[in-house]
């Protein structure tokens, strides 16, 4: 009843003399509301708004099991990942770059599904260091082969957990790890014990035209360590940037 | 959701018994399984919301943008067929200086809000929602519960007091809801809600919150903070969120949208009062604009019609901005550009199959004629913290609207007792 109250309009003249009608509105409304509304219709109610209007719920399905592959734009399932990897690294990808360990082999960053098209194709991003190229290998998944390949200088995208690693390293290895430890006894008030138990990520860093001490950075891969305790505690190194191509540390300001 | 399951038998059950059809096209529920799914079940949302308004959508999460809406359609009672309005819709940037000069981020492009910074929901991040699982968009992807859809009260949607002839006098008073996405993303301190409010009247609100805890290691000079401690001795810096969002409609399907900016100008006086003048200026070729008072702009459909012969189209409103003019890429409030693959963010834009092509003003450098658009919107918010910011930070939020302009002939909301109310009445 008081579904069709709402979609007809609450009488005010009418309900005084007659109580609650059931117009053609009614039927509109009731159609549209289905098995809840029309078990409520039956019987008057003492004022406005319904269960179904106050209540507003959404469904919550089970996910099930993870797909082998995505349909239309949906995310690169892991396997597509998996097997997008192996078709985007070339032989000569393989033997030419480098990585930002030193071995051979680009740097992997990432890997999305390709926003044009049909099919199913996707855009993998590595790094080469020996370079300092950024790469994008485009992939058919759908063909089983890598279709496009570009690469260019001065781009950067985030970083990967194994550059943050290795970032974090290279820092925990130079002089100015001692900025990272007095920030870190400031912070919390005990003596720096090592990177266990930290939990480190990054901004990739691009010099900007004043910047001294790491001014490659852009050209070069640079990063700037966001560096957390395992209490949730910051730990301010904000002024010091890691340069992953150029292999320095150096200190903004 | 038993009860949404049942509604579609019990309408055509309802229409049979009383031998009236409520509309004469087909249910909604029953239309968009017609065509082909556009993605899987599990990254489809399709929602009814009280009023009867249907959203359907595909999601995923992207390493960079986080949160990609894509093939965002709607129907509602009285339009059943299902209409799509969007493409797809992202954030484009969050460029985030600090006062004092020497601190700046994009947090987009050099960490990302996708991926492993993409929050998996927990405690109240999704009360009386549901928590979807799907991929996080890492490099190496996990599957965890990181999209929030709820449907939420938006307050009074309407209220008209009515008098007839017959002496009735019918209110009409309606309860809206808004189907809620919402994805959490850490950005170091800064935790960052993208979030789409998609109403029962059409309209779109994108919005990006900010919480968290304010930046550990930014206290400054006094002009260039606030004291947020005790007496006056720790100033946090006052900063700036400069978000962009990219936006591409796809109205009716039909793509090839026409921009068009509408200004209203004081123009001499009537017997009582000034005259204003609204003028249409069409925008064909990609370029930078900026409001000025009583200025918008829409995306017109050019073939999609609704029945009173009108174009479809979607109105960007804006609201609440705070312009970093710093930047010449932060200084436009919106940018019309020819939609292309690799121009993917508002800046930052690192393609190496573009690679001259890093922001916007890129983008609209050689003025391409816009045959089909991609609007990228602006909305800067100037944080002066304040001792509320600690702790956690109040959320605080920063977004623009997609108004629905003769999408439909009236209302999708309308009571059927309203239904002839369309133009001048006699």
């Amino acid at each position: 009843m008081l579904t069709a109250t709402i979609d007809e309009g609450e009488d005010m003249g009418r309900r005084r003399t007659w109580g609650w009608g059931l117009g053609i509105a009614t039927v509109t409304a009731v159609t549209a509301f289905g098995v809840a509304s029309w078990h409520a219709n039956a019987a008057p109610s003492p004022g406005p708004g319904t269960a179904a209007a106050e209540q507003a719920r959404v469904s919550d399905p089970d996910p099930g099991p993870e797909p082998a592959t995505g349909v239309g734009r949906d995310a690169l399932t892991s396997g597509e990942v998996d097997r997008a990897r192996e078709l985007a690294v070339t032989p000569e990808l393989a033997a030419g770059a480098e990585d930002v360990t030193g071995a051979k082999g680009p740097e992997y960053l990432s890997a999305d599904v390709l926003a044009d098209g049909g099919g199913r194709r996707a855009e993998l991003y590595y790094y080469d260091y020996k370079t300092d190229k950024l790469v994008k290998q485009v992939v058919d998944l759908k063909a089983g082969k890598l279709a496009e390949s570009y690469s260019a200088a001065g781009m950067q995208r985030p970083a990967s957990e194994r550059e943050v690693a290795t970032a974090l390293d290279m820092l925990l290895a130079d002089p100015l790890a001692a900025e990272l430890k007095n920030a870190y006894q400031k912070a919390t008030g005990k003596q720096f014990a090592g990177k266990d138990g930290l939990t480190v990520k990054a901004h990739v860093y691009k010099a900007r035209p004043a910047d001294t001490g790491a001014a490659d950075c852009g050209k070069h891969r640079c990063l700037q360590l966001v560096v957390e305790t395992a209490d949730g505690l910051f730990i301010d190194v904000n002024d010091i940037i890691i340069d992953l191509s150029g292999r320095t540390v150096a200190r903004l300001k | 959701m038993t009860y949404r399951k049942t509604a579609g038998a019990a309408a055509l059950l309802t229409v049979a018994s009383l031998g009236l059809a409520a509309s004469p096209a087909s249910p909604a529920a029953a239309a968009p399984a017609a065509a082909a799914a556009p993605c899987a079940t599990s990254t489809m949302v399709k929602e009814t919301l009280p009023n009867g308004t249907t959203w359907q959508l595909c999601w995923r999460m992207q390493e960079q943008a986080g949160l990609i809406l894509e093939k965002v359609f709607v129907s509602s009672r009285r339009y059943p067929e299902p209409v799509q309005v969007l493409d797809s819709i992202r954030l484009a940037q969050l460029n985030v200086p600090y006062d004092s000069g020497d601190t700046e981020y994009n947090d987009i492009t050099d960490y990302g809000f996708g991926g492993w910074n993409l929050q998996t929901l927990t405690g109240d991040d999704c009360k009386g929602g549901s928590a979807r699982v799907g991929s996080d968009g890492a490099p190496e992807p996990q599957r965890r519960k990181v999209l929030c859809v709820s449907a939420e009260a938006s307050g009074l949607a309407y209220r008209l007091h009515g008098y007839e002839n017959n002496g009735r006098e019918p209110i009409y008073s309606k309860q809206g809801h808004d189907l809620v996405l919402r994805a959490i993303s850490k950005v170091g301190w800064y935790e960052y809600v993208t979030e789409y409010r998609l109403h029962d009247d059409g309209q779109i609100s994108a919005r990006l919150g900010a919480t968290g805890d304010l930046s550990p290691g930014d206290y400054v000079s006094a002009d260039k903070g606030w004291p947020i401690g005790k007496g006056a001795r720790d100033y946090a810096a006052m900063h700036y969120h400069s978000a962009f969002w990219r936006v591409d409609f796809n109205i009716a399907g039909k793509g090839k949208e026409k921009v068009e900016q509408y200004d209203t100008k004081v123009n001499g006086r009537g017997s009582m009062t000034a005259k204003l003048k609204t003028t249409k200026t069409t925008i064909a070729k990609e370029g930078s604009f900026s409001k000025v008072n009583r200025r918008w702009w829409r995306l017109v459909s050019s073939s999609s019609k609704n029945k009173d012969g009108h174009l479809r189209s979607y109105e960007l409103v804006t609201g609440a901005d705070d312009r970093y003019e710093a930047h010449p890429e932060t200084t436009p409030d919106v940018t019309f550009t020819q939609s292309h693959a690799c121009e993917k963010y508002a800046t930052g834009n690192a393609d190496p199959q573009c690679a001259s092509k890093k922001s916007i003003l890129d983008f609209a450098k050689n003025k391409e004629t816009l045959k089909d658009p991609v609007m990228w919107v602006r909305v800067g918010f100037h944080h002066v913290p304040r001792d509320e910011d600690q702790s956690p930070m109040p959320l605080h939020w920063q977004g623009f609207d997609l108004l629905p302009r003769d999408f439909t002939e009236m209302s999708p909301l309308t009571p059927a007792a309203r239904a002839g109310v369309n133009g001048q009445q006699d």
